[in-house]
């Protein structure tokens, strides 16, 4: 069931309790559970984290820890599956799920005991109502008794029902049938695409400032959850834009509050504003120039894979009039006279490249005088962190190096963040220059594919969820700029790379088809499972999102055959 | 939605009843039903129109007693106006007493009978002259006849039984009908009844009823009622009975209506379940071949009665089988072990596995007329029941074919299927491999190539799971394991068996399956 009141039926509940806290690997699952964390310091509340990185991991996760806890915290995972018939819980054990997968399975929104669900109810969640999908089965129960199977022995003794009452039956076997046609009909219309809905991070900031306990800290990370939804495409421009406004609200509110204090000017002050930010990834933290290259948006809209790109690059840096020289350097080592007023004269150059949305809402953080992070940075980072594949650390490992350098106090750590963001971005560059120069994305008629074979420079890299997503939507966006197919240009993608080369298993990633006014929602999840059971062919739907799974190496082109057919 | 206008009915009775408002919504609820009924329940009209049956509508039966009348109608009311002496009131009462007799949820059974009302309902059965209250009181007995034994049996000591074998002579269809229904709920009841009716010369009585001019819906009661008198064992009925019934079953069998075919298909199912003498009745009549013709009929419940007869006929005789055999059932029975439904081709693979355990000529006809290709299917990816008998089948091919005869089976892939179903859980089924894995080898001990066929078991991964098999809980596979592990792959492992040669005409090979396993 949806909780009306998240302080009353959430918080009160699990605040003198013990809890268990199950996570997925995401920035805003992570952001939401630092914010969660703060809270539980704060009243003292006692709690277990478990990163948990999949279905199975979940099921894991419950299982050890179910004997000691009865609450269970879920973040970013555990909604879009009927999670009491995956888990079998006893009949004592809560889950209080906040998730941004939609559609929520009907089964967690109708159960009013063990489920209990932290999500907006103003979320455009279309749930179908009770009476169209559920019935009450003792109504059932009787209808079935004179049409027994067709084929079997006949009944011994037969009662005379007088013509109403057959005519009676016969209305509500139809009526029966009519309802459950019309209950799949709606069922496939909720389930069959997949999307997300308003960050975790910013249910539970929104619960602290409920509880009046919100901080900075907390403010900040739940902007960052926002942004993750933003860099990773989970939501459309308007959700972004819409919740950004809210974000804005809050960060007024406390810069207004502290106006007048020193804080603001103390070292260790930490100051949130909002900006209207260019879409260049990590520019404070490199060179405009390597920044400008490796951001989707401009790469993108340069075409940087051709060298006509390269000479429109040029020829956009003469046009503002940046000395290569300044733009080559370190961010932070150019002539101040340069930066004071760079957005504007990027943003002027770029409206005559095409490019009006260079910049968008977003915000920055101020750690004391030095540090200065965009909200999209720190979400480059700390992903770098969580899927790191430089030292063979566990997921675990990373898990917890990515929540730590979410922490101010960490600075050091982010910045490894930042570092490794930067290969990753130049990394997807590359990939995805190679890709489009080669040709590599192949037209299946219903979907784009592509596939990135072993031995590809960063394969290794492209092995984790998140990376591949984003590279699958860099490609996308880039194929779309380079093709001259329209029809070509409205496909949704497949993107699929080598996941583990002992067990001989691919990992496939589908994304919806790229456009301005995209609506975000992938039909992938449904399609995935319906082509791996028509082929039997050996898939892993383990991950949270339905639209990545693994699967067998020799599984591959039958059900791709099998994903064509279906979807044409 | 239907089931709300139903309620509103309902409340509408209780809460208003008399009353205008109520009376007017009901009327335009009753409206709305009827125009549901025009043009939404196309195929339940077309039905209704095509019943032939004598059987009126009820509204056209008898005089119109309004519903709300019915409704408010108690037990008491009703043993009141049965006991009467007005013969309106007692037509009324027995209409009451049928209408809740008749209602879909708790018919009043039990009530009706402690009441005493039935031996009333059997006298207005004998009123000639009274035919509503005639089919009023049969009707309602109809239904008590219709709960359990107990229910059936107040009905026959009632006397019911003499008095609806008289009601089906009555020039009035409909009565007549009713009675056959009501017979055959008594006959349903089990053997116990049924000798009962048979004493009583019913199935003369019920012949007579059968004419060129008898509508399909009377004719469909009454291949039901005659079902029923064939069916149930210990005992089952007499064979002076059988023989009587018979040349009708026959005669029925060749009609073309869907439900009389079914029901008569499962008289004859009943009659040929039992002793060769038994089955003998049935064949001599010389109907197998028709019943295997409807083993192809493509309505479920006409092909499924007469697959279990043929069935039946199969798990006779030598010469019973062989007529079934000449009547073609080999021809039909590689489409039936196809049918898509699982209790099909369960039931197929049964009469499959009793030809396989005819003499070696029939099990040559098997052969020739493409079996093994169906049977090999099922091994492999039929559901369990059917795998049962399949594997059934193959034991029962191998201890009863001739070499040449095993040899086709092994080629055809039979050996590998269920070498690869000693993993099952089912100890018998296990047993029944074992059994047929020694059948072949010694086979293959007349030709001389038993070395060959040990190394084409390992080969299929049998060695490993008979072995396995060592370890089983169940002493007798334990044994079956052992033996044949000692008699057949012990001590000339290390000796090298010449795989190439074919010096013998006959080389143990899987033909066309490939022997890879790998992942």
């Amino acid at each position: 069931m949806f909780i009306t009141d998240i302080r009353k039926e959430f918080y009160e509940v699990v605040a003198n309790q013990r809890v268990a806290l199950l996570v997925a690997s995401d920035i805003d699952a992570l952001c939401a559970c630092k914010i969660l964390q703060a809270l539980f310091h704060c009243d003292q509340v006692q709690y277990t984290l478990v990163p948990v990185t999949g279905w199975q991991d979940l099921s894991t996760a419950f299982l050890e820890h179910k004997e000691q806890f009865k609450y269970f915290v879920l973040i970013n995972c555990g909604a879009n599956v009927d999670l009491l018939e995956m888990l079998q819980p006893d009949d004592d054990s809560v889950f209080f799920i906040c998730d941004t997968h939609r559609p929520v399975d009907v089964v967690n929104v109708y159960n009013d005991t063990q489920i209990k669900l932290l999500i907006k109810q103003d979320d455009d969640l279309g749930v179908p109502s009770y009476d169209d999908i559920f019935r009450d089965e003792e109504e059932e129960g009787d209808d079935s008794g004179n049409e027994s199977d067709e084929g079997s022995e006949p009944s011994g003794k037969r009662r005379r029902f007088d013509e109403g009452a057959i005519e009676r039956r016969i209305d509500r076997q139809r009526a029966k049938r009519e309802w459950e046609a019309r209950r799949r009909e709606i069922l496939f219309e909720y389930e069959q695409y997949e999307y997300h809905g308003t960050a975790a991070s910013m249910m539970f900031f929104e619960l602290a400032w409920v509880l009046t306990k919100d901080t900075k800290d907390m403010l900040w990370w739940a902007v960052i959850g926002l942004t993750d939804q933003w860099v990773h495409d989970k939501i459309t421009r308007m959700k972004y834009i819409t919740d950004i406004a809210t974000m804005q609200r809050h960060v007024s509110r406390h810069n207004h509050r502290n106006e007048d204090e020193e804080n603001s000017l103390s070292i260790d002050c930490m100051r949130i504003s909002f900006e209207y930010d260019l879409r260049l990834s990590l520019y404070q933290h490199w060179s405009l120039y390597e920044s400008i290259c490796n951001s989707c948006y401009t790469s993108c809209n340069f075409k940087l894979w051709t060298l006509n790109g390269q000479k429109k690059l040029q020829e956009f840096l003469a046009d503002m009039g940046l000395p290569l020289k300044q733009v080559r350097q370190k961010f932070n080592s150019m002539d101040m006279s340069i930066k004071e007023n760079l957005r504007d004269v990027i943003a002027e150059s770029s409206m005559k490249y095409g490019m009006k949305d260079i910049r968008i809402q977003t915000f920055g953080v101020h750690f004391g005088f030095k540090n200065r992070f965009l909200a999209s940075d720190m979400v480059h980072a700390t992903t770098a962190l969580l899927e790191s594949t430089e030292k063979d650390e566990s997921d675990g490992d990373n898990f917890i190096k990515a929540l730590d350098s979410l922490s101010r106090s960490n600075l050091e750590c982010l910045h490894a963040g930042i570092d490794q963001a930067k290969k990753k971005l130049m990394a997807i560059q590359q990939t995805v220059a190679s890709c489009i120069c080669t040709n590599l994305i192949l037209s299946q008629g219903p979907f784009l594919y592509c596939y990135l074979m072993e031995g590809t420079p960063d394969v290794k890299l492209f092995s984790k969820p998140m990376a591949l997503a984003l590279l699958s939507k860099y490609l996308l966006k880039a194929f779309v700029h380079s093709t001259r197919n329209k029809r070509c240009k409205l496909l949704p993608l497949i993107m699929a790379a080598p996941k583990d080369v002992e067990k001989g298993t691919v990992i496939v990633v589908g994304i919806p088809p790229e456009s301005e006014t995209s609506d975000k929602k992938n039909f992938f999840g449904r399609a995935f499972e319906k082509a791996a059971e028509s082929t039997s062919s050996r898939t892993l739907h383990d991950h949270f999102d339905t639209s990545i799974i693994e699967l067998k190496t020799e599984d591959r082109s039958k059900f791709l055959d099998a994903l064509i057919t279906l979807l044409s | 939605m239907p089931t709300k206008n139903v309620t509103d009915e309902r409340l509408g009775k209780f809460k208003n009843k008399g009353k205008d408002p109520a009376k007017l919504r009901e009327k335009r609820i009753s409206e709305c039903v009827e125009l549901r009924k025009a043009h939404k329940n196309e195929s339940f009209m077309k039905r209704r129109n095509v019943t032939l049956s004598s059987l009126p509508d009820e509204d056209a039966l008898s005089p119109d007693y309004s519903t709300d009348a019915v409704s408010v109608y108690s037990i008491e009311d009703i043993i009141k106006d049965v006991n009467d002496h007005n013969k309106e009131a007692q037509t009324r009462g027995c209409q009451a007493a049928r209408k809740l007799l008749s209602q879909e949820s708790n018919p009043p059974l039990k009530e009706i009978i402690d009441a005493g009302l039935l031996s009333r309902f059997v006298s207005f059965l004998g009123m000639n002259d009274e035919p509503t209250l005639q089919f009023e009181a049969a009707w309602a007995l109809t239904n008590i006849a219709s709960g359990t034994s107990w229910h059936t049996q107040q009905v026959v000591e009632s006397g019911a039984v003499p008095a609806f074998i008289s009601l089906l002579a009555s020039p009035m269809l409909h009565i007549s009908e009713q009675a056959v229904w009501a017979l055959g709920n008594i006959a349903g009841d089990g053997s116990a009844s049924r000798d009962i009716l048979i004493e009583c010369n019913v199935i003369p009585a019920l012949l007579a009823r059968i004419s060129p001019d008898t509508p399909v819906g009377y004719l469909r009661n009454l291949t039901w009622t005659l079902s029923n008198l064939c069916r149930n064992k210990n005992p089952c009925p007499p064979l002076s009975a059988v023989l009587q019934m018979l040349p009708s079953l026959i005669q029925l069998l060749h009609l073309s209506d869907k439900d009389i075919l079914s029901d008569a298909c499962w008289a004859i199912s009943y009659l040929s379940d039992g002793e060769n003498e038994r089955i003998d009745v049935v064949v001599k009549t010389g109907i197998v071949p028709r019943l295997v013709e409807l083993m192809g009929h493509r309505e479920l419940s006409v092909m499924t009665p007469a697959l279990r007869s043929i069935g039946n006929i199969v798990s006779g005789s030598d010469q019973q089988t062989q007529a079934a055999i000449d009547a073609g059932v080999l021809n039909i029975l590689p489409q039936v072990m196809r049918h898509p439904k699982a209790s099909v081709q369960k039931e197929a693979a049964w009469a499959l596995s009793n030809i396989a355990a005819g003499p070696c000529k029939q099990i040559q006809q098997l052969i020739t007329c493409g079996l093994l290709p169906p049977l090999v299917e099922q091994l492999r990816n039929g559901d369990f029941k059917t795998q049962r008998e399949a594997v059934w089948a193959v034991t029962n091919f191998t201890s009863g074919g001739t070499v040449e005869q095993v040899v086709s089976l092994v080629q055809s892939g039979a050996l590998e299927a269920i070498i690869n179903l000693l993993q099952v859980k089912d100890s018998k089924v296990i047993l029944v491999i074992l059994d047929a894995v020694n059948n072949v080898f010694m086979a293959a001990e007349k030709l001389g190539e038993m070395d060959k066929l040990s190394l084409l078991v390992e080969e299929l991964g049998g060695l490993d799971r008979i072995e396995m098999l060592q370890n089983h809980d169940n002493e007798m596979i334990y044994r079956a394991a052992h033996n044949l592990i000692e008699k057949y792959f012990c001590g000339n492992e290390v000796e090298e068996v010449k795989v190439d040669s074919t010096e013998d005409a006959f080389e143990f090979r899987t033909a066309d399956v490939p022997r890879t396993f790998e992942f």
